[in-house]
Order: C-alpha cells, then sequence, then structure tokens
C-alpha cells in the first residue's frame, strides 16, 4: 500500500486530482446534463428527442444568429489580430526603454472587466446623450443611429470586442516580435530585403505558433461572448446582433423554454471543437517538427 | 478510510437532522403565523419607496415573530424575470416574490392558490377589474394578489408648452386637475389626432419618442395601439388571428407614425425615452411619472411644463397601457401561513396609501376603493400633474398581447413580437402582409407545448 | 557598405517616427472610454442632463464618490468582490500549481491528453452550464444543509471552472521550461517530489506563479453571468452585477454615479497591473510561447 502511495504515478495523479474533480463536476456532468435537457419538451416533463434542434431549423431567427455569431466572431478576431500585430510592430520600433509606458497605455481595455467598459461604451452610443454624435455634430456631420440601425449596431458590438481584445494580441504578438532573432533580419537585409519581405520570409513564419494559439482562445472566448452584447444592444435591434449566448438566454430564461435555451448554446460547441481541433493538430505538428 | 466514511455519514445525518428541526420546530410551537420567511419585492427606483416598504414588513414580523428577510430585485436586465426562472425550476428560493404581469398565469402550476387572501381583500378594498382577474386567476383560483408597488400606467406624459405652442391643444383643459375631462377636447384625443399631432411636433423640431425598442415601455405602448384597435395577434382561445385586417390597420397607421420619430427608437430601451423627455429634445413620450420625477431632479424647467394624462382613444374605446404586478407564492414555500398574513398586512388601505405616497404616485393599487388618494391631487410642480394619471371610469386596461392565453401571451411580450412586426414593415423595409407572416410563424412556435 | 548601413539608420528613423504617430492615435482608441467614465462621474447631474458639452466639465464635484464610498450597499459590493476573489485565487493556485508540475513532469495515464485537453474546458459556455449546476446546487443544498443558493460563497466554488484552465496552462509553460537536470539532481540528493516543488520549481517559476494570480485575480473580478444567476439579494452581490442591477433602475439611469460605481469597480484590477504589469505580461506570454 505504502509503494503505491509513493508511486511516482500515483503522486501525480493525485496532485491532478483536483483539476480533474473541478473539471468533471462543475464543466463537464453540467454540460452533459444540458444535453440531456435539451432534448426534452418546454415544460421538461416528455423526452422529445431531437425535436428542439428541429424546431430550431425552421426557425427564421435561428439562421440569423447563426450568421451573426459567424460573423461576428470571424471578423472581430480578424480585426484583433490585425491591429494587434500592427500595434505591436510599433511598440516594437519604438527604443526599448519608452516601449514600457505604451505597452501600458494600450494595454487598459483588456485590464478593466469587460461588463464595467461596456457600460462606458453604452453611455458613448446613448441615442440622446453620445458624446460621439455631439462631437460629429460640431463638424457638421449628421449624428450616426449607433444602435438603433442593425448595422450600426453590429458595428458597434463588433467595435467594442475589438476594443477589448486587441491589447491581448498587441501583447502576445509583441513578445512573439522580440523572440525572433535579430540575425535573421541583418541576414535578409544582406540580402537586400525590404520590410514586406521580411515580413513575410522572416516574422510571420518565425510567429505562426503564436499567431495561431492566440487566434484559436480568441475564437473561443468572441463566439460564446455574452457580456458586451447583452449591455450594449441585449440582442437587438430586432435580433440583429443576437449571439448565440445572449439568444440562448433569451429564449431559455425570459422565454421560459430551459430545454430550447439549451439546444441554442449547445449550437456553438461542434463549430468551436472543429476549429480547436484543426488548430490544435497544426500546433502539435508544428511542435514535432521542431 | 472507513472511518472517514462513517463520519462523513454522521456530519449529513446531524445536519439534515438539524434542518428538519430547524424548518419544523416553530410549526410545533403555535398555529399562529411564525418562523421565517423569505420575501423578494420588485425594487422600486424612486428613493424611498423600498424603505416604506421594508418599514411595514418589519412591523409586521415584529407583531408575527417572524423572521423576515427582504430582498429588492431590479426589473433592469431581466434580473426579476431570471430569479423567478430559476426558483420555478429548481423549486428553491424565496417563498413570497413579486410577479410582473404575464408571470403568475405562466408559472401557476408552482403558485399557491391565494383564494382566501383575495375574497377578503375585495371585500375590504373594493373589486380588481376584469383584466386583473385574467392575469391573477387560473383555473378558476386565484394564484397571486395584485401588488400596488411597480403597478404602473405608461400613459403620455407631454409638454404643456411645446403643445400649445405647435399643436394648439392645451392639455390642462383637456383633462384639468382636480376636476373630469373636457367632454369636446377629450372626446376628440383620437390616435388620429396623436398623430397630427406627432407630425406637428416632428415639424416643430421637438418629435414625440415613441420607443420601438424590446424593453417593455416600446412593448406595452403598442400594446395600447393594437387594442385600441381591437387588432389581436391570438384571441382568447389560443387560435393565431393576426393576419387580420385591424392588425394590418395598425401597421399602416405605424408607418406613418414612424416617419415622425427619431430614427434610433428601434433601440431605445426603458429609460431612452425618460432621457429624451428630460434633455428637452421631444414634446411626448408614453411612460409612468418617473420621467417626471428624474425632471424635477434634473431638470425643473422640463418638470414644470409636463403633464400626465390618458392614451387617445381607438375603435374600441380607450385603452390604457397598463402594467400590473403581483405578489405570488411558490408552492415549495415552507412557510405560506406567514406569506398570506404579510399579503393582508401590506394590502390594507393605509399600507397602500403609504406605498403610493412614498413612490411620488407612480404605483396603481388596483382596488377600486383605493383609487382616490390625495397624492396624485398634490403632487407637483405643476400641481395636479399626476391627477389624470390613475385610471378613471370608462376607461380600457389592458395588457399588451390581451386576450391570447397567458403562456403564448408571456412569449408575445418578452419576444416583442409587436415592436418587431412594426420594425420589420418599416425601418425594414418589409411589406406589411411578409411582417405578418413572420410574426404567424413566431407566434406557431409560442404554441409549443 | 556604409551606405547601406546609413540608409538602413534612415529607414529606422522613419519607421519609429511613423510608429509614435501611430501610437498615438492607438492610446486615444484605446483609453477614450476610460477617461469619458472619469469626466462622467465628475460631472453633476444638472450638467449630465443638460448635455451641453460632453467632453468638459464645468463644475467638478465628487459628490458621486463620496456616496458611493458612503453607501454600505457598495461597500458591501466590494467586499464580496473582494473576498471571493481572493479566495478563488487561492484556490486556484493551490489546484494549479500541483496539476502543473504533475501535468508537465511526472507521467501517468492520460496525462498527456489531459494537458492538451485541460484548455478545451473554455468550449463549454457559462451560458450553458447555469441552469444544470443551479438545479445540482438547490439538490445538495436539500441534501447536506449547507446553503447553496444565493450565497457569495458560491461563486468561490464556481470561478475556479474558469481560471484553473488557464492557471494551469501557464504553470505548464513556466515549468517546461526549467532544465530536467536540476530536478534529477535533487531526485539523486535524496528530495521527495512536494520537495522538488517547493524548493525548486515555485522559486523559479515565480514569475509565472504571480502572473497566474494576476490572472485568476483579475477574471474573479470581472464575472458577471455566474453571479447574475446565482446571487439575487443585494447584500450577496459582487460589483459587476451590484453595479448594473442597483445603479441602473428600471427607467431612470443616473449616469454619473454609474460611471463612478464603474471606475471604482475597475480600480482593483488597474491598480494591480499597474504594480505589476511586468509579471501580468510575462505570464501571458510566456504561457503561450512555451506552451
Amino acid at each position: 500500500m505504502k509503494t503505491f502511495l509513493q508511486r511516482k504515478s500515483t503522486i501525480a495523479f493525485a496532485m491532478a486530482l483536483p483539476l480533474i474533480l473541478i473539471v468533471a463536476l462543475l464543466v463537464l456532468y453540467p454540460a452533459v446534463y444540458s444535453i440531456h435537457m435539451a432534448t426534452l419538451n418546454k415544460s421538461m416533463e416528455h423526452f422529445v428527442g431531437l425535436d428542439n434542434f428541429a424546431f430550431l431549423f425552421t426557425r427564421e431567427t435561428f439562421w440569423m444568429v447563426v450568421r451573426q455569431s459567424v460573423v461576428f466572431a470571424l471578423s472581430a478576431v480578424a480585426f484583433k489580430a490585425l491591429i494587434g500585430f500592427c500595434v505591436a510592430h510599433f511598440v516594437h520600433n519604438v527604443p526599448v526603454k519608452g516601449q514600457r509606458k505604451w505597452r501600458g497605455m494600450l494595454l487598459v481595455p483588456w485590464v478593466i472587466p469587460p461588463a464595467m467598459s461596456t457600460l462606458a461604451w453604452l453611455w458613448l452610443f446613448d441615442p440622446s446623450y453620445s458624446a460621439f454624435n455631439w462631437s460629429l455634430e460640431q463638424i457638421g456631420i449628421p449624428g450616426v443611429n449607433w444602435l438603433g440601425s442593425p448595422n450600426w449596431a453590429r458595428f458597434a458590438v463588433i467595435l467594442v470586442n475589438v476594443w477589448v481584445g486587441a491589447p491581448f494580441f498587441m501583447i502576445m504578438y509583441l513578445a512573439a516580435l522580440k523572440s525572433v532573432p535579430e540575425q535573421l533580419y541583418e541576414a535578409a537585409d544582406i540580402d537586400g530585403a525590404n520590410w514586406w519581405q521580411k515580413l513575410w520570409y522572416v516574422t510571420l513564419p518565425m510567429m505562426r505558433n503564436i499567431i495561431a494559439i492566440t487566434a484559436l482562445f480568441s475564437l473561443i472566448v468572441t463566439f460564446a461572448n455574452f457580456d458586451i452584447v447583452r449591455v450594449l444592444t441585449s440582442g437587438g435591434p430586432v435580433d440583429q446582433t443576437h449571439m448565440f449566448a445572449t439568444w440562448a438566454f433569451k429564449v431559455g430564461i425570459e422565454g421560459s423554454d430551459l430545454p430550447l435555451g439549451a439546444a441554442v448554446s449547445l449550437f456553438m460547441f461542434p463549430i468551436l471543437a472543429v476549429a480547436a481541433t484543426f488548430i490544435l493538430r497544426d500546433i502539435t505538428r508544428r511542435g514535432n517538427e521542431a | 478510510m472507513a472511518s472517514r466514511e462513517v463520519n462523513r455519514r454522521r456530519f449529513l445525518a446531524s445536519s439534515i437532522a438539524a434542518t428538519a428541526a430547524v424548518v419544523t420546530g416553530p410549526y410545533i410551537r403555535t398555529s399562529h403565523a411564525a418562523g421565517k420567511l423569505e420575501v423578494g419585492f420588485w425594487d422600486h427606483w424612486v428613493p424611498g419607496a423600498n424603505d416604506v416598504l421594508t418599514k411595514m414588513c418589519n412591523e409586521w414580523a415584529a407583531k408575527e415573530k417572524v423572521e423576515i428577510k427582504i430582498d429588492y430585485i431590479p426589473s433592469q436586465g431581466g434580473k426579476n424575470m431570471l430569479t423567478i426562472a430559476a426558483e420555478a425550476q429548481a423549486k428553491a428560493g424565496h417563498d413570497m416574490l413579486a410577479f410582473p404581469t404575464w408571470q403568475p398565469a405562466d408559472k401557476a402550476k408552482d403558485l399557491e392558490p391565494v383564494d382566501d387572501v383575495m375574497k377578503d381583500l375585495v371585500a375590504a378594498n373594493g373589486a380588481v377589474s376584469p383584466l386583473i382577474e385574467y392575469l391573477g386567476k387560473v383555473g378558476g383560483h386565484w394564484i397571486s394578489i395584485p401588488a400596488t408597488p411597480g403597478s404602473q400606467i405608461k400613459g403620455p406624459c407631454a409638454r404643456i408648452d411645446l403643445f400649445k405652442q405647435h399643436v394648439g391643444l392645451d392639455l390642462t383643459k383637456m383633462y384639468p386637475a382636480g376636476a373630469a375631462p373636457d367632454k369636446a377636447l377629450s372626446d376628440a384625443w383620437t390616435w388620429d389626432a396623436f398623430l397630427s399631432a406627432a407630425e406637428k411636433c416632428h415639424k416643430a423640431g421637438v418629435p414625440f419618442g415613441i420607443g420601438l425598442g424590446a424593453t417593455s415601455d416600446s412593448v406595452d405602448t403598442m400594446g395600447t395601439l393594437f387594442g385600441a384597435y381591437g387588432a389581436q395577434l391570438v384571441d382568447a382561445k389560443g387560435n393565431i388571428t393576426v393576419k387580420s385586417d385591424a392588425v394590418k390597420q395598425v401597421l399602416e397607421y405605424m408607418k406613418k407614425l414612424v416617419l415622425v420619430l427619431p430614427p434610433d427608437v428601434f433601440a431605445w430601451d426603458d429609460s431612452s425615452n425618460n432621457k429624451w423627455l428630460v434633455a428637452g429634445k421631444g414634446a411626448l413620450i408614453m411612460n409612468p411619472p418617473s420621467a417626471w420625477a428624474v425632471a424635477k431632479r434634473d431638470n425643473v424647467k422640463v418638470a414644470e411644463q409636463l403633464w400626465s394624462f390618458p392614451a387617445p382613444s381607438g375603435p374600441k374605446g380607450r385603452v390604457q397601457p397598463y402594467l400590473p404586478y403581483f405578489w405570488g407564492i411558490w408552492k415549495f414555500s415552507k412557510n405560506k401561513a406567514a406569506a398570506k398574513s404579510l399579503m393582508r398586512h401590506i394590502s390594507e388601505r393605509s399600507a397602500v396609501e403609504k406605498m403610493v405616497a412614498a413612490s411620488q404616485g407612480y404605483d396603481i393599487p388596483a382596488f377600486a376603493k383605493l383609487n382616490d388618494f390625495k397624492t396624485w391631487a398634490e403632487e407637483g410642480p405643476p400641481k395636479g400633474t399626476l391627477y389624470h394619471y390613475p385610471p378613471k371610469p370608462g376607461q380600457i386596461l389592458q395588457v399588451s398581447a390581451y386576450p391570447a392565453p397567458p403562456k403564448i401571451a408571456a412569449q408575445i411580450y418578452t419576444q416583442a413580437i409587436t415592436t418587431k412586426m412594426v420594425a420589420k414593415c418599416t425601418q425594414g423595409g418589409e411589406s406589411i402582409d411578409k411582417a405578418i407572416a413572420w410574426a404567424a410563424t413566431e407566434l406557431q412556435g409560442f404554441m409549443r407545448v | 557598405m556604409a551606405a547601406a548601413r546609413s540608409s538602413m539608420k534612415g529607414d529606422r528613423r522613419k519607421a519609429m517616427l511613423w510608429s509614435y504617430v501611430f501610437l498615438c492615435i492607438f492610446v486615444v482608441f484605446t483609453l477614450t472610454p476610460p477617461v469619458y467614465m472619469l469626466i462622467t462621474s465628475l460631472k453633476t447631474n444638472a450638467e449630465i442632463s443638460a448635455a451641453v458639452a460632453p467632453w468638459w466639465i464645468f463644475a467638478p464635484t465628487l459628490a458621486h464618490y463620496v456616496e458611493l464610498l458612503t453607501s454600505p450597499v457598495y461597500l458591501t459590493f466590494f467586499r464580496n468582490s473582494v473576498l471571493v476573489s481572493m479566495l478563488v485565487v487561492a484556490i486556484t493556485m493551490a489546484v494549479s500549481i500541483p496539476a502543473a508540475f504533475a501535468l508537465s513532469r511526472m507521467k501517468f495515464w492520460g496525462s498527456a491528453t489531459l494537458a492538451t485537453g485541460v484548455f478545451l474546458t473554455y468550449l463549454i459556455p457559462e451560458t450553458l452550464l447555469f441552469i444544470p449546476l443551479f438545479q445540482t446546487f438547490v439538490w445538495v443544498t436539500e441534501a447536506t444543509g449547507i446553503e447553496l443558493i444565493n450565497r457569495w460563497w458560491v461563486l468561490v466554488i464556481l470561478y475556479p471552472t474558469l481560471t484553473v484552465p488557464f492557471a494551469t496552462w501557464i504553470m505548464i509553460g513556466y515549468f517546461s521550461s526549467i532544465p530536467k537536470e536540476l530536478d534529477e539532481a535533487a531526485l539523486i540528493d535524496g528530495a521527495s517530489y512536494l520537495q522538488i516543488l517547493t524548493r525548486i520549481f515555485i522559486p523559479v517559476a515565480l514569475p509565472g506563479i504571480i502572473a497566474a494570480t494576476i490572472f485568476a485575480f483579475t477574471v474573479s473580478w470581472a464575472q458577471f453571468l455566474y453571479p447574475l444567476a446565482f446571487t439575487t439579494s443585494t447584500d450577496q452581490l459582487v460589483l459587476p452585477v451590484g453595479i448594473i442591477t442597483t445603479l441602473i433602475k428600471g427607467d431612470v439611469f443616473t449616469w454619473g454615479q454609474i460611471m463612478a460605481g464603474a471606475l471604482l469597480g475597475a480600480a482593483p484590477p488597474l491598480i494591480i497591473y499597474a504594480f505589476l504589469m511586468d509579471y501580468y505580461i510575462a505570464g501571458l506570454t510566456a504561457g503561450a510561447t512555451k506552451g
């Protein structure tokens, strides 16, 4: 008995046990339960199999939510990556001594709790009191219907999400940029490469792993976003900024149909799992090559 | 290992025993209400209104020797809906809660019948409107009692000066303080007159602020309009009647009205129209007196010009946008006797009068004999601004989505089908028929069991 | 050669200048919302309603801050947030460090899958989980008599699901970069695994630990959905939910107070960040570059 307890694998398992328990009890078990819930009828009294899912497929709003979620997640992550990449370069170009304060200021959106900062954006976009519209009107441009017109509302939601998330990308890319060996750039200079070629042939390949991991992490978090949409538009106007999480809340809780809400949330899962597998496979392959 | 297992079992057993003792103990002592009670009331926005209710409850608790715990749960962010849904699902939580409009009927099978309480209240305070009966009585049993805090009417609240100047109508003459309405003027106050007044104010740069978002202010306003024209989405039997001429008529009307409203009304939430009025940007909103009360604090010049009065009338009569709240006891409550006793205490005439005064006239009691309090006549400035706020005979009190069966109506309300239909055939550029067809599919979805 | 080098220098200088220009633009974009929060929080209600000049304060006032800091309700939110966050941090580190040690150094059945799979828990969003969790907690409350409904300490049980996976991932990254020779030498000297962990790994990976701690704190502090779902009574709320549900009442907004409340609510993470910024950044980046 004693040797069993002292064996390396047992100790290791014991050390990892709390982690396993937390994930099993508080994540996996409720997830499975919610799959069960999605197969019940509205009053949760009978088993109806895949009826809830079939019902969702006939709903125009559902497909709109799918489209919106995908467009939102992909475009937000793309913008975050692009902006993060560019800003990381700018910070990298500045002498090292001064970089710290720029980095400090630029990371602020990531540090403020999103629920709080979204309130600030809500106030900035307010129909009657928008400070942005006031400034626009000062220079003769009519105010924008930030949250009332469908396309502007979608823009607003993406904008706030990019504002919150781009600093994360910036920090990651900056660290990766710093780890690219200077010799590679010098060699490229000797070969007569211009900045675009250096970027394409030196920087990007070295950063591939980081770009992939950051994009994956961000895709997951953005796709499942609740706070920003909920506080800013509550999915409006006319359901045109709803994402899976907020629509599940609306349909499930506010519409008193928990099984249907569970069914909606479950749709996030396969899409994310597919994305995760692809990128993970790419990383482990690259890791094995290295 | 073995000893630990035994200890754990002992711990479980003793704690279950302890819990049982705490729960059943007081019952053994006396047959009167006693023990513990957890209540969740609607969080009133008027500062100080909650405190009055707390004081009344504590007085009652001291007298009845009940240990009471009071929570104030806001409707903002859907927090009260969330609480209701979670507690209904988990069959655990507070003993007594405040339920908005359609919720008691929606959760009827989880609520304790309170016929005995209602019988006494009606005997003491007068009858309630058919609407209250429709919402609070299911299967022949009252499953909740009407609550005063939170019950409101979202009628017009408009600028006296702007109406005089641009519409040529003296609101204080049409609905004078302390007196009956001027017959000629009030008869002429129809939805068509509303539209023409809106057009005039739009031209003058102070348009009406009628929200068309998904929150309750917008849904209630549309409900009034639909009700005034007899346009029903789903009838009392549960048939989908959205493809009717009355609905078409209302949507045609809205197409004209939207042209003279601010373009961002589709994103308005419950506070947007308040802000609109208080900032002095518009001539009229449909809202309870909360906007006026905020103006009193932040922009007195606007507040002094505000007047609350009944909604316009339509072919089916003068429908008022009513939003009643109820108090209900969960079936799983362990202290129903105490809850019923509390209900009685805070529904007495003196209690209701205190609550109405503390809310600065915002709250509307549901019982017939309780609509004559001094508060409404005396609140100001301007004095008498709330005189015509509470319901008067001859007005039809309706809730948005009435008379659909409650479970379907609750969905119509929370999913804001009416305002979305309007948005689709105005801002969305779709035809009225297409908007109606969309609504029909959504309504079919609500029929699910 | 010299010509090439000097043109390189000129290029570098141009790049730097343009960088400064764009950096200024981005900083304006980045800091506008927090600055606007500050401006609004210092204005009187009347000035906010009048909407004369949103970006300027004519009559600054600290009234909103005073109201909040002397309000027992708001201070309760603060206290709850502090308690919850600190407890969650403690639990997170107590779980993540041993787990990371086990997964990066010691092999056992399934450890490789666990190591890569641990962050896949993020694929299962909170909106999916909170209803079944609520139901489970009710059942546990009834069976054991421990109050798990509408109590702030429920959050202490829930938040680790959000913090532990990433914290473990960060620590795995750090631990993997510690050369194996170190622990092999210690093992030869007769040290037990616990001693290796506490004497070698933790001191060497201290920056990572600090970073993971900051991450756990920030995530706990900012949580919105779980507290919204699980806590109702005003005295059990944490800051984000407390501000949004109690400061915004029905259709009456008091933006000055809301902005002040939001800023005060954002203050602790910001202050920690200001003092420990390097650790913060190091943790985020190291976890990823090494992992």
